[in-house]
């Protein structure tokens, strides 16, 4: 059946090309009838959460577990080998018969459920941070103006040497080896916006007994809702007592709703708790949108998640960590402008 | 290397005063960019002049400020009935999909919050508080869809059954009476004191509609908490429009703005003024048959340009008004619509934020 199957879908493959002008002769078409038209017809018109409320009549008896129990009385249940889908274990390439279905289907391997609510600190973003971000920076240019051309930052392969062809630029000269980031003119479509949270925990402790670890990850989960990932030592460092490829430190790499909700988590709850904290140093920032700051074990205890049973984790093993704020701002100013409004405090005097 | 530079500056220069200041600061810093190619330095005197635009030096409008004055959202929106719908399946899925809950890492055997855990995950059938009776393992379940009229996914329901679990354990009130009058009851019999079990009372959160919003009063400003609120007043001539005067002179926009809101509104709000650039202008023609007959028929009507503010506490107080306004109000978007006049209203709507 499959092997029978294998050429029309090779074919629907090759022709999807020319699948487009079909369509288009299609259209003018509008005599023909297809297998869908009878069908078509059936279809309500009405949605059912317009529909009014005496339309849908509720059977208050429904009991969907007793009708299931009583329909399968006296029999076995269905095989689930048979019965019941798995999607394929391995992707074998488009033309293998056995598809997994897409990522989306609650029945594939990959399915991430979700999202679960509309948070907070999102919904202050879109009705009030964008458009006050929008307006804050505002640049202003003459009607009529033209931006001058911007030339090329990196160097040209220049010789004889036919391999210079296609070959990747030179990188600039001097000691600066990387290229900042290009700022684009502000638009209502570029607007710096929170894209993750990275927490990272460095816990040099962990060589000498791995039970730092496991709880240093209980926290991490705990407070971000996201698995630990653990990381070895990549260098020797004397000073640091740190040796290599011993596993001594953890992220979390948080995005979508669960960095909002630790957001509004951190700046709401836990920041405020902080005795004789000034706030997050304003030299702070890499250069190109991400800002982080570090919390000490003692703060991270305030997180509610761990306060509620603090007494689960052995004394003196929870660890601080490093938060990192991954904004699509690609300067300091505008993700410090971004995390002001969100209302993280900095303290000293901000160089960019 | 700098002669493209000096050249946009005297041309900027030379145009007289129409060139307006951060005109001018984008015009020398783009012409940093072009003095680095030098290729392009003959360029730059074509790409960046600004247009002079030959006005008749008769004709001209009036130029006024305007703020834009606004109450920021205060809480949440209510979720349309299928954002919350879908939010509660997706969270039972995530219940059939997740590893289970690591009980004995938060409730130790053989304590008092284990024996409340037993109570609750019996009634509830899940660790979740919020998702009602269901559980994600076993033989059921696949039942996860609400039936008709239920209101597992209100987000009220789930308000109420968090409060529930924080006071009763998540018994039921009359379950929990009953067990109570029964212990109580046994106790009596066996001639020990009877015990009463007082449930510590959890705060309720405030309601989402607020006493101003049910007498519909438009003065306040904690009405509407989950629209964005714009303020409106009724000037001399008795249409409501955004709070606006004439620039005196020199004034930037910024400070008319700032002196608009202490003329009009007192000093006692706080306030902050966004940026030195206004947000949107509002055009005034004056008809062409009145033009004729007119004093100065130069004077061709007046453009008022917003800038955007936000309110951060206080309240309007018009008895310390300089401006002769009449009546304010606090509005948001829609009925800002039907306040002010419709040509009005068109030019202004953009302003306005959707929530």
């Amino acid at each position: 059946m499959a092997l029978r199957e294998l050429p029309l879908r090779a074919a629907a493959v090759f022709s999807r090309d020319a699948r487009p002008i079909l369509c288009a002769f299609g259209s003018s078409l509008s005599s023909r009838r297809n297998a869908s038209t009878d069908a078509l017809q059936a279809v309500e018109t009405s949605s059912s959460f317009t529909g009014s409320a005496a339309a849908v009549e509720a059977p208050k008896d429904f009991d969907p577990i007793a009708r299931s129990k009583a329909r399968r009385r006296g029999k076995k249940y269905l095989p689930p080998s048979r019965y019941q889908y798995r999607p394929p274990k391995y992707y074998r390439g488009p033309f293998h018969p056995h598809q997994p279905p897409p990522e989306a289907d609650p029945a594939s391997r990959l399915f991430q459920p979700g999202p679960f609510s509309l948070p907070r600190l999102d919904q202050t973003y879109q009705s009030t941070i964008a458009s006050d971000l929008l307006t804050l920076t505002y640049q202003h240019y003459p009607p009529g103006y033209r931006a001058p051309v911007q030339t090329q930052r990196l160097r040209e392969w220049t010789g004889d040497s036919p391999y210079y062809k296609n070959r990747p630029l030179r990188p600039p000269r001097g000691r600066g080896d990387e290229l900042r980031l290009l700022t684009e003119p502000r638009t209502f479509r570029n607007i710096p916006e929170i894209t993750g949270v990275v927490v990272h925990s460095m816990i040099p402790e962990a060589q000498e007994s791995s039970a730092y670890l496991h709880v240093g990850g209980m926290v991490l989960q705990a407070i971000t809702n996201v698995r630990a990932e653990s990381h070895r030592a990549r260098n020797n460092v004397l000073q640091w007592n740190l040796r290599k490829d011993k596993w001594v430190s953890l992220t979390s790499t948080i995005g979508q709703e669960d960095a909002q909700h630790f957001l509004s988590k951190l700046i709401d709850v836990v920041l405020p708790k902080i005795k004789e904290w000034k706030g997050v140093a304003a030299s702070t920032g890499d250069g190109s949108g991400n800002i982080s700051f570090g919390l000490t074990a003692d703060q991270v205890a305030l997180f509610p998640e761990v306060e509620v049973n603090y007494d689960s984790y052995p004394p003196k093993m929870i660890p601080g960590c490093h938060i990192t704020i991954q904004t699509s701002a690609t300067n300091d100013k505008d993700a410090h402008l971004l995390t002001q409004a969100i209302g993280i405090p900095y303290y000293g005097k901000f160089k960019d | 290397m700098n002669a493209g530079q000096q050249t946009t500056r005297r041309l900027a220069s030379k145009a007289g005063n129409s060139v307006c200041r951060s005109c001018k600061d984008s015009i020398s810093r783009s012409s940093y960019a072009t003095a680095a190619a030098a290729a392009q330095s003959q360029d730059a005197t074509q790409q960046n002049v600004p247009p002079v635009t030959a006005t008749s030096p008769g004709q001209s409008y009036a130029v006024n400020a305007g703020v834009l004055l606004s109450r920021p959202p205060q809480i949440t929106r209510d979720l349309h009935p299928f954002e919350s719908a879908f939010f509660l399946y997706q969270r039972r899925l995530n219940e059939r999909l997740a590893l289970p809950f690591t009980r004995y890492f938060y409730f130790k055997k053989r304590t008092p919050a284990d024996l409340e855990w037993k109570r609750k995950i019996k009634q509830r059938l899940t660790p979740a508080r919020d998702i009602g009776r269901y559980k994600g393992y076993g033989e059921e379940a696949w039942n996860d869809e609400l039936l008709v009229g239920a209101q597992e996914s209100e987000f009220e329901h789930q308000v109420e059954r968090l409060l529930e679990d924080a006071e009763h354990g998540a018994e039921r009130p009359g379950e929990g009476e009953n067990a109570d009058a029964q212990a109580n009851a046994a106790a009596a019999e066996a001639g020990r004191p009877t015990k009463k079990v007082e449930h510590e009372v959890v705060e309720r959160p405030m309601p989402r509609i607020t006493e101003a919003d049910k007498k519909g009063d438009v003065k306040s400003l904690n009405r509407a908490l989950q629209r964005t609120l714009y303020l409106l007043v009724k000037g001399k001539d008795g249409k409501w429009t955004l709070p606006q005067d004439v620039i005196v002179q020199r004034e930037t926009l910024r400070m008319a703005a700032e002196r608009i809101l202490t003329q009009s509104g007192g000093v006692n709000m706080n306030t902050w003024v966004l940026g030195n650039a206004p947000v949107g202008h509002y055009q005034h023609d004056i008809l062409p048959e009145t033009l004729k007959t007119a004093k100065n028929p130069n004077n061709l009507g007046s453009k008022t340009f917003f800038m955007k503010a936000r309110i951060m506490a206080g309240q309007l107080d018009l008895k310390q008004n300089t401006m002769g306004l009449a009546d304010f109000k606090w509005l948001s978007k829609e009925e800002v619509k039907s306040a002010v006049e419709f040509d009005y209203w068109r030019q202004i709507k953009n302003m306005l934020a959707e929530r």
